[in-house]
């Protein structure tokens, strides 16, 4: 009961702590904003997104397509509001993907520092960082084909490809920063006492150290997140993503490649708006993060 | 000088298993290179004859010491789809890339450290504050939306610049370089606010240190003691300037798509939609050397910068 209350009051702690830096706040609002959008798109969204229209096919923003209209009379701003799922799917999911990978990863090495785990587990992870994650992710997305694959009886479409490629090359930067702190709480005294206790070696690394590692995690997962969304964007922006007529801010940026020189700024400007918007959301709260949990570090994530 | 040896060794290990994994990559997927290549009604026999000239019917390890003995010897065979030299499609396209790259990229410094620089000199000032949200939103914002907005405002809208394409330098200077400024722009403000963020971050630290208070304390002129801090601030932002830059390479995909550049990026791209394999291990292999090499670099310079790192280990 008092571990409960104790939990809640932490938590308010930290909203309260981001709440209180102006850049933190703003972060924070930007962040919940697109969330909001992201859960309550059918609700919010006036239109259907994929619903044609060709009578009013590319009309510039009015009272009643406050985003105008693309191509084939779609709304613009229902698109927009749907498009924040992949977006934030991705973003998200891919982090929950790299993370048992990059806590089992960075535990193991840090808990067994100096043994030869230690050395072939990092070994692994510096040759894995030593790839430009885009470029293999596109590799492998355009290599394995834009087409959903039968995987049993599921069908694994291309957004799930991303988050699991995107998920598997966040391991090594995860399990960077647990490893560096996993390394110096495994030589710390409480440590040795908690071990004289008699305490086995997957205790003291689980429910320990883990729970040390958590805040340098939560920063650089906000951080990636602006990483994965960045990448699922891009990834439809060239084709590699989500697949027209899905809406996605990608695929409607490629949609709007077609009208750069016909003058239908709208189609343009608002998807790069969303996409930049969260970003700097996410970017903002990561940063207000860490100098709340983690005012010693200063260098961000690689998110390229 | 083990050191030395130590990180430059890992660094062609590193490269060696890259190759290894594109090349299984490239050859565990499912279908046939055959099915893409050759008509949907090809019969049987010539498929199999197809896939015997290109080695397709080897075990991947042995395909792969094939295919690393013929790189190795400058034999990087040729495009499944074309037919033509890949060898000669990179000779092409890679100067093409890196000159606009590294345009990019020296733009990127030259900007990027003073504004890291006096952003930290003044904390909390207006220098400051619009230094950090030019930061913030350099790196937030997708770089081909920029591109396309330069593209559709800038090249199409004001007509100032071509809004495509790489005009080669033997039709002149100028039409060359103005066909490189809006990518150049796009890219370099990017890695701009990349560098000014950490330099900032890097500047900040080594002004809070103690020995900066002593010399303050002991009166020295300010500038003095902000080139000292400077130099205990310069090694992390070389470190991760030299992994920007690699980085940058792989950045430029984006914008050599919306530019129409055809440069290393562009040919990664079109191989990927044609599925013509050698050329993706080719591609991702360069792109992902001169990403290691200038890893390699950072680390040697660090190494000649900073003494202490030369005893560890």
């Amino acid at each position: 009961m008092t571990l409960r209350r104790d939990m809640g009051n932490k938590q308010l702690l930290l909203l309260h702590s981001i709440a209180s830096s102006r850049t933190g706040f703003l972060g924070l609002c930007l962040v919940s904003a697109m969330a909001l959008m992201a859960v309550f798109a059918p609700w919010i969204a006036p239109y259907d997104p994929t619903q044609i229209d060709m009578l009013n096919r590319l009309q510039p923003p009015s009272l009643s397509h406050w985003m105008g209209t693309d191509l084939t009379g779609r709304d613009v701003f229902s698109r927009l509001i749907w498009g924040a799922r992949p977006s934030l799917q991705v973003g998200i999911l891919a982090v929950l993907i790299g993370l048992p990978g990059g806590f089992a990863v960075g535990l193991l090495a840090g808990f067994y520092r100096g043994t030869i785990l230690e050395a072939i587990l990092m070994r692994i992870v510096e040759i894995i960082a030593a790839v430009p994650l885009l470029i293999v992710a596109i590799a492998v997305v355009g290599v394995l084909g834009v087409k959903p694959m039968p995987l049993g009886p599921f069908m694994i479409t291309n957004e799930v490809k991303i988050i699991v490629v995107l998920g598997f090359l966040y391991i090594p930067g995860l399990a960077r920063v647990v490893f560096a702190v996993a390394a110096s709480e495994a030589t710390s005294d409480y440590i040795r006492a908690r071990r004289i206790q008699g305490v086995g070696d997957f205790t003291l690394m689980v429910s320990d150290i883990l729970p040390n590692c958590l805040s340098v995690v939560i920063v650089w997962g906000t951080l990636l997140t602006a990483g994965g969304v960045l990448a699922e964007a891009g990834l439809s922006f060239v084709g590699l993503g989500v697949q027209p007529p899905d809406a996605s801010w990608g695929v409607m940026l490629s949609d709007a490649r077609k009208f750069i020189f016909s003058g239908e700024w709208w189609l343009l400007l608002f998807p790069g708006l969303a996409i930049s918007l969260t970003v700097i959301g996410l970017n903002l709260l990561g940063d207000a993060l860490r100098d709340i949990l983690d005012p010693r570090q200063y260098t961000g994530p690689r998110l390229d | 000088m083990w050191e030395y040896v130590r990180r430059a060794a890992f660094s062609v290990v590193a490269l060696f298993l890259i190759s290894f994994l594109v090349f299984c990559l490239t050859h565990v997927v499912p279908g046939s290179p055959a099915s893409v290549v050759l008509d949907p009604d090809t019969p049987e026999e010539e498929i199999l004859e197809w896939e015997r000239d290109h080695n397709l019917h080897l075990p991947v390890i042995t395909q792969y010491k094939i295919w690393l003995v013929n790189t190795l010897n400058g034999d990087l065979g040729e495009s499944v789809i074309t037919e033509r030299d890949l060898a000669g499609e990179l000779a092409y396209s890679i100067p093409i890339t890196v000159e606009w790259v590294g345009l990019s990229f020296l733009l990127a410094v030259v900007l990027g450290l003073p504004l890291g620089i006096i952003s930290a000199l003044k904390p909390g000032s207006w220098v400051d504050h619009i230094a950090r949200v030019i930061a913030i939103t350099g790196i937030s914002v997708p770089d081909y939306w920029v591109a396309l907005m330069l593209v559709a405002f800038v090249a199409v809208g004001l007509g100032w610049f071509p809004a495509g394409g790489f005009v080669p330098l033997s039709s002149g200077l100028g039409p060359h370089l103005s066909a490189l400024v809006l990518p150049v722009l796009t890219l370099g403000l990017h890695y701009m606010a990349v560098l000014s963020r950490y330099t900032r971050a890097s500047m900040l630290e080594a002004l809070s240190q103690d020995y900066v208070r002593t010399a303050r304390a002991m009166g020295l002129p300010p500038w003095q003691v902000w080139l000292y801090a400077l130099k205990n601030a310069l090694p992390p932002v070389v470190n991760v300037g030299a992994m920007s830059f690699g980085f940058s390479f792989a950045h430029a995909l984006f914008i050599e798509y919306v530019f129409g550049i055809a440069g290393l990026s562009l040919a990664l791209l079109n191989a990927i939609h044609e599925l013509d394999y050698p050329m993706i291990q080719v591609t991702v292999l360069v792109i992902t050397s001169i990403f290691i090499l200038a890893n390699l670099a950072a680390d040697l310079a660090n190494l000649a910068l900073n003494p202490k790192l030369r005893q560890s280990r």
